[in-house]
Order: structure tokens, then sequence, then C-alpha cells
């Protein structure tokens, strides 16, 4: 790269971007696809411990330790551990993503559900409602854009860790970013890596977007 | 009172008297409440009757029991001995949300659903008891004109698009929305500012004239419980009662020193908020004709021992206080030439208070009593105040004394019983 000008990086790099295009749409699809499923589960279980354990202190202690705990799990470490019970390709990388999301979303649907007036669920208490009506009716929409805003954070996590599961045969822009590691010293690596790493952020900011917008028209103007 | 074009004003809006059933919507029976850990029970033995159509007020200093009293007859709190008796039914073992969709509650806070439409606010209870859509719009429609909002504008804003008085209107639109027979409401008028309350108030009292559920009210506000009650239960700590009666019975006879503590200065003013002029004995001054000649005036002044005669016109509406001293200055005038105007006029229905206010500030010490229509009805000085209160008293003594009498062969019973 030394003897390269930046300019001529950029051709060539413009250069490889249209020779790879389907490639990237293809992978960024797969990486798009890996990181949905993961939040998708990051969330149905986030959000169940988070109802299940918000009103008693002890559980509540439990399940942010135990969360909190998987992200200091390693990445590569995780992908590799999860071989001998997933196999290789998409699952192992699933089920880790789905381990490292749990914790903004447990984290902010518990903040979000204890935040809620007491007043306003005591009315709700007050008028005849049941244990399960209050939560679905009241406690739940008010604590949304709470919840909604751990899941973005759940996003962006997993949208840059979804790249590691490469190792272990994940799809998505990380095999873009390994193969370029695999071929350190030729000028394809540089582009192999920054096409990923540019994957990458596209997808994040789109995800965010597309929840921001999704949050917005899932939340009660009442409380915008 | 023969006078049947007298109005309510907001100011003086009143409920009359008790009930016409004299049926009990609510017995609490031996009702106690002890939580775990503590030494003393919150609410220790309470028995407690509220009739039909009532507002009975729950007053007391913080920490008396009162809330908590009100909030086991919904079964908020669960009562840990006793009983509770609704309409007839013994509910403490009932299905709480049942029971509840048949009470309607009104807190401090108010509690609106800030994610809810204030139509879906009003919806909650009747959607809960499966009423079907026609009927339950019609309803949110009703209710919102009852408490004075036009339903065109406000039943799809949100609560936090009202202000504090508009969303405490909601509430009370929400709590009636089920049409309960009971209502609960805990310091429901506590978070408004002073002025916004007083109009509260007064529209709540004209909707219960209406409406006449049967409703408890807690408060801490012994002057709120004097405006608002039929009843008020003076609580003690442990919700042990003080004294059950009247506004009129508490302020005149306080059953003892805790209850006049309680009440505070002021209660022979107070009390003068809840009589009214049309209840009293009017005294009656001199007066004359606009068109009589100043002799006869004299001679008027004369047979009386009043300084003053009140001059009428021909509809019998009070044009001027004349006194001799006038007479004799004002030469040949007219009669409405001479003498003062004739200040600080009442109708009937304005209660001694405001009597006593305006005769303090008149020219002559009283103040002119006039019906609707501005005829001279009578006078009010100071004399006849005075004398009110002391009727009240005497009845209020003796009423006292029967009760004393009527609680003491019930203490015996009990305690034959035991």
């Amino acid at each position: 790269m030394n003897d390269q000008t930046f300019g001529e990086f950029l051709t060539e790099f413009f250069d490889f971007l249209s020779r790879r295009y389907d490639d990237l749409i293809e992978v960024g699809l797969e990486h798009m696809a890996l990181v949905s499923v993961s939040v998708l589960l990051s969330t149905v279980i986030g959000v169940i411990v988070g109802v299940t354990t918000y009103r008693t202190e002890r559980p509540r202690e439990i399940a942010l330790a135990v969360t909190g705990s998987f992200l200091t799990i390693p990445s590569f470490a995780l992908f590799i551990l999860m071989i001998p019970i997933t196999g290789i390709g998409s699952p192992p990388v699933i089920v880790a993503l789905t381990m490292y999301g749990l914790l903004p979303i447990v984290r902010n649907t518990i903040t979000g559900l204890r935040e809620v007036d007491q007043a306003t669920v005591e009315s709700a208490k007050g008028m005849g409602m049941g244990r399960g009506q209050r939560l679905v009716r009241i406690e739940l929409p008010m604590a949304w854009p709470v919840i909604v805003a751990g899941v973005r954070i759940t996003t962006l996590i997993l949208v840059g860790i979804a790249t590691i599961g490469a190792i272990v045969d994940g799809p998505g822009y990380g095999t873009f970013i390994f193969d370029g590691l695999a071929r350190v010293g030729s000028p394809a690596a540089i582009n192999l890596v920054v096409s990923g790493m540019l994957g990458v952020i596209v997808i994040a900011i789109l995800f965010d977007t597309i929840l921001a917008v999704l949050g917005k028209l899932t939340t009660s103007r009442g409380i915008r | 009172m023969t006078d049947t074009s007298i109005t309510h004003t907001p100011d003086t809006a009143s409920i009359g008297g008790a009930a016409a059933s004299g049926k009990i919507m609510i017995k609490l029976e031996n009702l106690g409440k002890q939580y775990p850990k503590e030494p003393k029970p919150a609410v220790d033995n309470l028995t407690l009757e509220i009739p039909e159509g009532e507002i009975v007020i729950l007053v007391g200093p913080s920490g008396c029991g009162k809330t908590t009293t009100m909030k086991m007859i919904n079964r908020i709190i669960e009562p840990t001995s006793g009983q509770i008796i609704l309409d007839g039914e013994d509910v403490t073992k009932a299905d709480p949300d049942q029971l509840r969709r048949k009470i309607g509650y009104v807190i401090q806070q108010i509690g609106l659903f800030p994610h809810m439409t204030i139509a879906q606010n009003i919806a909650t209870v009747p959607k809960l008891l499966g009423w079907d859509a026609k009927k339950i719009d019609a309803r949110i429609d009703e209710l919102l004109q009852t408490v004075s909002m036009a339903p065109e504008t406000y039943r799809n804003r949100y609560p936090k698009q009202l202000s504090g008085g508009q969303r405490q209107r909601v509430g009370v639109a929400r709590a009636l929305s089920g049409d309960p027979a009971v209502m609960l409401m805990d310091e429901p008028f506590g978070a408004i500012d002073p002025i916004t309350r007083d109009r509260l108030q007064n529209e709540f009292l004209r909707l219960q004239a209406e409406v006449r559920k049967t409703i408890v009210f807690v408060t801490h506000d012994i002057d709120e419980a004097i405006k608002m009650g039929d009843r008020i239960a003076i609580l003690q700590e442990g919700s042990r009662i003080a004294q059950y009666d009247t506004p009129e019975q508490i302020l005149t006879a306080p059953a003892n020193d805790f209850v006049a503590d309680f009440i505070g200065r002021g209660a022979s003013l107070k009390r003068l908020n809840l009589s009214r002029v049309r209840d009293i004995q009017l005294s009656q001054w001199p007066t004359v004709q606009l068109g009589d000649d100043h002799a006869r005036v004299l001679d008027v002044l004369r047979a009386s021992d009043k300084g003053f005669a009140l001059v009428l016109d021909e509809n019998r509406r009070p044009r001027r206080w004349v006194s001799a001293p006038d007479l004799q200055r004002g030469g040949d005038r007219p009669l409405d030439e001479i003498g003062l105007p004739p200040e600080a006029t009442v109708e009937p229905q304005a209660t001694l208070n405001d009597a006593l206010n305006e005769l303090i500030t008149a020219n002559y010490s009283v103040a002119i009593v006039v019906n609707a229509s501005g005829e001279y009805q009578g006078i009010v000085d100071i004399d006849s105040i005075t004398e009110a209160i002391r009727t009240m008293r005497t009845d209020a003594r003796a009423r006292a004394r029967i009760g004393l009498d009527a609680d003491d062969s019930a203490d015996q019973a009990a305690q034959v019983g035991r």
C-alpha cells in the first residue's frame, strides 16, 4: 500500500466493488438475516426474562448478572465452544449472538417496567384489570420506548459481533474480513477487509434507522 | 321555603340531607388490617355503615389509616380481619377484579393511562364488562358531556394534552364509566391548585346531585370534608372513629377534644357556611314606599326602635335607607334622593357566612335579603346570626345526647354479647 497513492487505491477499490457487487449484496443479505434472527430471539427471550423477574429483587439481580456475564465471554471462544453442540455455519453464530444480545434487552425491559408510574398501575388494578391485562395493556405499552431502545443497542452490538462468526463458517461480511486476513500482503486483502467493514457499517445504519421508525410507529402518541 | 325560583349557585351547591332510601350500601364490620412486623394494626376493628347515595368523608391526620380503610373496600389492600358487606353481599372473599369493576376508583394522582386516548381511558371498565362497541361509544360521549368537556374536541386527545383540572374531570368520568353504585375517591382534588379545586368540587357536587352515587371520599383537609360530605368520619390512629356525623353536627357539637382540635379554630365560622339565610328567622326593619311623604316616614321611624327605614319601590325592591336626620336635611326632596343607597343585599340561598361578610362591610351593619327578582324579604343583622348560632348549638347538643344514649345502649348490648 505504501507505493500506492490514495487515489490509486480508491480506483482499484471501486473496481473491486463493481466486480464483486453481486457477492457483496448476497453476503450483506445473509449478514442481515443472521442478525435479524438473533435480535428477534434475544428480544423474545429478553422481554420474557425481564417480565418474569422485574418485580422481585433477587431474580432481577440474577437475570442481570447472568446475561451480563454472557457479554464477558470472548466471542472468538464462544463461537468455537458452540461447535460441539450446534456444528458449524449459522447455528452456532445465532446461539452466541442471541446470548450476547440479551443484556441490553433484559436490562431495558426491567428498567422500563419498573419506571411505569405506580399510580397508573394502581388505577388499572382498581378498575378491575387482572395481572395479565395490566401487564399487556398498561405496563408493556408504557415501557415500550425503553424496550425498543434496548433492542436498538442489541442490534448494533450484534451487527458487529456477527462478523466474528465467520470463524465457524458463519455467513456475512465476516467472510470478507477473514478472507482478507488470510491474504495479508496482497492488494486484494485491503479491498476485502475495507468492503467487509463498510458493509457492516451500512447494515448497522440501516437497521438502526428501521428500528427507530418501527419504534416510533409502535409507540403510542401519548407517550412519545 | 315557598320561593321555587332559587337555583344553586356554584359556590353554594349542596346536597340535601340523608339519602331518600336510608339503605346501607357499604357495611364494614370489625374490619382490621395488621401488617406483619408492625406493632399496631393500621386499621383496628373498624365498624362503619355507609348509607346509599351519600358522600361519606374519611378524614384524619396522616397515618390514621383512612386511605388503608378506603382501599380495603375494593381490596386493593386485603383486610386481615372483619368483613366488607357491599349492597347486602359479603365481598370479603369475592373475586377482587369482578368487585373492582363495580366500584369507581379515583386516586389523587388520577392515574390516567398516558398511552391511551381520553376515549380509550374512559372505555376501560365498559370493555372489561363486555359492553358492545356502540354502547361504549355513546357512554364516552355522555360522560364527557357530564364533566363539561366537548366530546368531539377531547375524545382523541391524550392525557398529556390536558390541563390538571381536565385530567381530574376525565378521571371522574372514567370512574363513572361502568355506572358503579359505589365510588371510592382518595384525595381526588389534592394535587390541584386551590382555584381549580374549588370549581371542581362544586362541579362534582352538582354532578353527585344528579347521579347520587354512594361515595367514600378520603381527605386530610377538614374544610374539604365539611364542604363535600353528607357525613364525616373523623378518624384517629388505627382508623378508630372519633366521631361519625353530619358536618353541621361535628362543627357544633364535637364529640371530644380530638375532634375539636382537628376541626381547629373557627368552627363557628365554618358552621356558618353550612346554614343558609332562608333557614333563619329574619329581622324586620321599618319600610316605607317610595312615594310616601316625609311625615309618614317620620311616624314609621318614631314607632320603631331602629334608626333607619328602608324605602321600597312599587316592586318592593329596596331603593334607599333613610333616617330622621336625613329627612330634616333633605327638605322636600323625594325619598330616593336622600339617605344612603341600600348596599349589602343577599339572596335566601346565600350562606350565613356570605351574609355576615356583607353586613360587616355595610353602612348600617345589616344585610338586606331579597329574592331572585329583587323583592325585599327581610334583614339579617348581627343579632339574627348570633341567634342562629345559639339555636344550632342547642339543637346539636340535643341531637348529640340522643346519639350518645343510642350508642350507650348499643355498647351495653355489645358487651352483653361478649
